[in-house]
């Protein structure tokens, strides 16, 4: 019976062993699971992607312990206005300005982003946290002209030289309803032609006088228009010409900052409200706003860092807004009013381009 | 027939009718080819004439992980989508022609449907019933929706065999003493094979290729090529599309080509 | 032959699966967009939305003058691209379901399928640099000396429909193979026995006989063809607007899937009436109940 005992106590005592042991076992993975959050984000593709999902983000997820999971097809916002608002689809939302403004109207992003949130705020420029801004800018790009060398024109100065008669059929431009750059280009014809960036009757008239323009969907196209002479002179931003001055055999393509100024294209990060992860959503914004890592993606796609402490290798630095006064040249249209017209807008612009 | 009756003569008539077609082939083939110069053309836009060979772009297809993940996640989809659609198409053909079912007609058209809607409209409306029932966007949900519109492909071409099937086929083995289940999985089944695998190749293609509606069900890490290919090509627009196109173009053709050896496409031309 | 209105046999049970997968799978989630259609905004993230028919009436009313437009160039585009398919499909149908060897059978297979193959972003791309000012036909035109002035044959109407065609002769193509090569060529031969010439063979025996394959095939084409959103916007520049591609525009940029789904819910009623009334017209032709 002693014996008998004696087994019967350690046979218990090793089954709860076993036990707890087993349970630790298979509860390890969900103990890790618990700790290790996902942050949800949106990215885009190409150049941009690369170099996030293979240096930016493992960084990140290394120094703060969590996964990130990018979202990289593209349009992020019917998904994001599906979704619940208290368990939203993404917790940061990277997006261009407009579509922020529409993310805001929807109560779907915060307004403003404090410093206390993110340090890194106190050393951006102002236009990366302007009153046109919903959250925190992080990069820029210029809208301008891009142009070919090689065409015996005169290189373009001004946002009316695109008009020039000598450009029929070999100007390009972008489909309006369905791309910021057209939209900041039609606001810029009513600055240009008219009283003011949303003089829509000066810029619908100017608009009349650039047919026939080819139109194209994303400014990816505009670059092939571009560098397979399709075009002569486009609209584009900085950035999409650049980015080819490295490359093998290089097209004679060039851009110009017109005298009248350029529009801003940022790329603007923000926190959505109903985010479970928000401490770890503002770390990610401030992240992106360290030197170190907007010097790496500013010369990896030729954008222009929104942190006025980013030191750019030389031959960057000389081409992108990269001083105070470089920066002055920007034009921050107003989102919110456009978004306000966009249908009125849209239907107007599909009329008048209608072949 | 004897071979005196199928000896066609070669004239002005037979000329004319083989040279259109060969135009007509010319003119699908005509943008593969383009293809092929832009997948092997180093320049990273499109230029005509070609500037030269080289094999760079697929080197870049094949080495982005991205890519291949995203190809092989298509072709894995795409041979649910292919088993799914034949068993579910086929079974509702048969249903319907021979079924002496009510409203036959607008059952037809119903199940046509998907057909008619832009898919992005089918991509958002499921997108959002899924959040609604809490599934998230898992990979059945994407096979489900997939599925959905291959169905109507293999319902056309299987009821086209069997309105067109000859039934004293059926009834001579029913005489013969045949049972009906007999009858059905000995002789009515592999006389619509033909018609139910053209409408698989369809369901397989027409999944492999699907953008709009997968554009809102996939997930990060597990896109399909298309979402992939079309996501690059706003930012990157080089020939690795097109080297990515050939590859599945070839191994596409390497299914269907397959699926001809194993079931015999032929016959369903030729039943 | 009498045609007797029987009563559902069991096979009718075989409809069950697709009965399960369509109404899980599309009529809920359409059902849920045509809800959507009604209200102002998303009602699950949105309080304050209200029942309303104001997408509607704003197709209906069309202030903007662009709305009826879109509904007039997707079914015009659909027919002409239905056309010229048929035009196109119908002779490589008759050569493909003829032909005699096995080989040049799986060939011409091959080439048929392959542009289905391609996908559709690239596709897009090839076509122009095929068609347009600086691509193959425009240089190759010029440098002949033909033209001084490239032709515009992109961003129109005209490219898209070429592109459109494109993807979808090879399902004509196959829908009719099928009709075509199922047609005892004796029939033919016995008519041309009868002294009738190839061309009148053709016409009074195997045209007719391939009707069934005419109209299941352009059907399948016109309904793929207004639902296209991707090659127009690729092919078209601004002169091509449908109606699929301002559903994608308002999904997209406008963020109004409300109005959206009013837009597709007024598709699939045009498409579903335009179905209906065909296979009535096949069932009165063909004299059964018609193959969709």
């Amino acid at each position: 019976m002693g014996k008998q005992k004696g087994l019967t106590m350690i046979s218990r005592r090793n089954v709860l062993r076993t036990s707890a042991f087993a349970a630790a076992t298979l509860a390890w993975p969900a103990i890790l699971h618990a700790e290790t959050k996902t942050l949800k984000i949106t990215t885009w593709g190409g150049k941009w992607g690369d170099i996030m999902k293979a240096k930016v983000l493992p960084a990140f997820e290394k120094e703060f312990s969590c996964t990130v999971s990018a979202d990289q097809a593209f349009p992020f916002m019917p998904k994001l206005q599906t979704s619940p608002k208290n368990d939203p689809l993404y917790d940061v939302f990277h997006t261009n300005s407009n579509e922020q403004w529409s993310a805001l109207t929807e109560g779907l992003v915060l307004d403003k982003i404090s410093v206390k949130d993110v340090p890194n705020i106190a050393d951006v420029y102002p236009y990366a946290v302007s009153d046109k801004i919903v959250g925190v800018t992080i990069f820029t790009s210029a809208i301008g002209l891009g142009y070919r060398t090689d065409k015996g024109l005169a290189p373009p100065k001004s946002w009316k030289d695109l008009a020039d008669p000598k450009l029929a059929g070999s100007r390009g431009g972008y489909l309006i309803p369905v791309n910021s750059l057209g939209q900041c280009h039609l606001m810029m014809l009513g600055k240009v032609y008219g009283k003011g960036l949303q003089d829509l009757g000066a810029a619908y008239k100017a608009l009349e006088q650039l047919k026939p323009i080819k139109l194209v969907d994303f400014t990816g196209q505009m670059e092939k228009m571009l560098l397979s002479a399709e075009v002569t002179e486009g609209v584009i931003h900085d950035s999409g010409v650049f980015r080819y001055y490295d490359t093998a055999d290089r097209q004679p393509v060039d851009f110009c900052s017109p005298t009248e100024g350029v529009m801003a294209l940022e790329q603007v990060l923000n926190v959505t409200p109903g985010s479970k992860v928000k401490e770890l959503a503002f770390a990610y914004i401030n992240y992106m706003l360290r030197p170190d890592v907007q010097k790496l993606l500013a010369e990896a796609v030729w954008y222009s860092p929104a942190n006025k402490k980013v030191k750019l290798d030389a031959k960057y630095d000389e081409k992108l807004l990269t001083t105070p006064e470089k920066v002055a040249t920007l034009i921050q249209p107003d989102w919110k009013w456009y978004n306000e017209h966009k249908d009125d807008i849209d239907a107007r612009v599909t009329k008048i381009l209608k072949g | 027939m004897s071979a005196a009756a199928n000896k066609r003569p070669f004239d002005a008539g037979r000329a004319a009718y083989l040279g259109l077609n060969l135009l007509f082939i010319a003119f699908l083939l005509v943008p593969i080819a383009i293809v092929i110069v832009f997948a092997l053309n180093p320049t990273p836009y499109i230029s005509f004439p070609p500037v030269g060979v080289s094999l760079k772009w697929f080197a870049k297809f094949f080495d982005s992980a991205e890519f291949m993940s995203a190809l092989w996640l298509s072709l894995w989809i795409a041979g649910c989508v292919l088993v799914l659609s034949i068993v579910i198409g086929g079974a509702c053909a048969l249903a319907l022609a021979r079924g002496n079912l009510p409203g036959r007609a607008f059952l037809t058209a119903f199940f046509m449907s998907p057909l008619m809607l832009p898919a992005i409209l089918t991509g958002l409306a499921l997108f959002q019933s899924y959040l609604l029932a809490g599934v998230g966007r898992p990979v059945w949900g994407l096979i489900a929706a997939h599925t959905l519109v291959a169905v109507p492909y293999v319902l056309r071409t299987t009821l086209a065999v069997l309105y067109n099937f000859d039934r004293r086929v059926e009834e001579a083995a029913a005489a013969l003493g045949a049972s009906p289940t007999r009858v059905f999985f000995e002789v009515t089944l592999p006389l619509i094979r033909p018609g139910v695998l053209a409408g698989g190749v369809f369901a397989f293609i027409v999944s492999f290729d699907q953008f709009p509606v997968s554009l809102f069900l996939v997930v990060p890490k597990g896109e399909t090529l298309p979402v992939v290919l079309f996501n690059y090509m706003k930012f990157d627009l080089d020939g690795a599309i097109a080297a990515a196109s050939m590859v599945s173009i070839l191994l596409a053709l390497g299914v269907v080509l397959a699926l001809e050896r194993l079931i015999g496409l032929r016959a369903y031309v030729k039943l | 032959m009498s045609v007797v209105k029987a009563r559902p046999s069991p096979i009718a049970w075989l409809i069950a699966p697709a009965l399960l997968l369509f109404l899980l799978f599309f009529v809920l989630p359409f059902g849920v967009m045509a809800v959507m259609s009604f209200f102002s905004a998303n009602p699950i993230s949105n309080p304050n939305a209200f029942l309303t028919t104001k997408h509607y009436l704003r197709f209906i009313d069309d202030d903007a003058g662009i709305f009826h437009d879109a509904l007039w160039s997707t079914l015009r585009i659909g027919l002409v691209t239905t056309i010229v398919s048929l035009l196109i499909g119908y002779p490589l149908a008759h050569w493909m379901a003829r032909i005699q060897s096995r080989l040049a059978n799986m060939l011409l297979m091959m080439a048929v399928i392959a542009p289905l193959l391609t996908g559709i972003v690239v596709r897009t791309f090839a076509w122009m640099t095929i068609l347009q000012d600086k691509g193959v036909i425009n240089t190759t035109l010029m440098s002949w000396g033909l033209i001084s002035k490239p032709l515009p044959l992109m961003y129109n109407e005209f490219g898209t429909v070429v592109a459109l065609v494109h993807i979808y002769v090879p399902f004509m193509v196959l829908t009719l193979a099928g009709v075509i090569g199922r047609i005892d060529e004796r029939l033919e031969q016995a008519a041309r026995s009868l002294g009738a010439g190839r061309l009148r063979a053709f016409v009074e025996v195997t045209l007719p006989l391939s009707l069934p394959g005419i109209l299941a095939g352009s059907l399948l084409v016109f309904a793929l063809s207004i639902s296209a959103y991707v090659t127009p916007s690729l092919m078209g520049g601004t002169d091509v607007l449908t109606l699929p591609m301002l559903i994608a525009q308002q999904v997209g940029t406008s963020f109004n899937p409300n109005f959206a789904g009013a837009l597709g819910m007024i598709l699939l009623i045009v498409c579903f009436a335009i179905v209906i009334a065909y296979n009535k017209i096949l069932a009165r032709l063909a004299g059964e109940e018609g193959l969709a």
